[in-house]
């Protein structure tokens, strides 16, 4: 039973890290602030959300505290993905490309 | 195994630590104040991610409280400075 909890700690760990690279990864490559938020928002949900899998496992961590954690963390990912691009279309950035459905949308409403 | 998992996790904290480095720098020269703002959060998650590894490393689990507690108010204080910075008021 024990090499059950181990092999689930490695793979959790190795899964969180890689997580984490390709978020930031994302972050630095990716060309507009959207696309970038889409990125950031990996590391949170499923970076730091594995190593607690691992955490849970391998520490003397209650597994009620770290439920809670992963329900914060799944809560407030994308809410603070959403106001932060929310935020940019309202300063001003438009995304990259042609298409842009909250521009007709914003228009209708200010038509009204 | 337990030789392994030690190993594994003293790497995973050199990446973290590495990545933390990459993305301040990122920050620093940043394009516009929301690539900043994400940014900042990116740095607020991998620090959590760094104390999570801590308490695994360290076998104690009061570094996850701690980043509990971070998590709880850099949410906050995210959410407060976008309104701020799209609206130019924060109430």
């Amino acid at each position: 039973m024990e090499i059950v909890g181990q092999t689930l700690t490695l793979l959790a760990l190795l899964g969180g890290t890689f997580f984490s690279v390709v978020g930031v990864l994302g972050y630095l490559r990716l060309p507009d602030v959207y696309t970038r938020l889409h990125a950031t928002g990996k590391v949170g949900v499923f970076g730091v959300v594995l190593l607690l899998v691992a955490a849970i496992f391998w520490t003397p961590l209650s597994p009620g505290l770290g439920l809670l954690f992963m329900a914060l963390l799944l809560l407030a990912g994308p809410v603070t993905g959403h106001a932060l691009s929310s935020a940019a279309y309202r300063i001003g950035l438009r995304p990259q490309g042609k298409r842009d459905d909250l521009a007709r949308r914003l228009e209708k409403m200010n038509n009204r | 195994m337990d030789q392994i998992i030690a190993n594994v996790l003293n790497l995973a904290l050199l990446v973290h630590l590495l990545l933390l480095g990459i993305v301040v720098w990122r920050v620093w020269r940043g394009e516009n104040v929301i690539d900043r703002l994400a940014g900042a959060d990116l740095v607020a998650t991998l620090t959590m991610a760094i104390l999570i590894l801590l308490a695994l490393v360290r076998q104690d689990s009061l570094y996850v409280e701690v980043a509990l507690g971070l998590a709880a108010l850099g949410f906050v204080g995210i959410l407060a400075l976008a309104r701020y910075l799209a609206d130019e008021q924060m109430f």
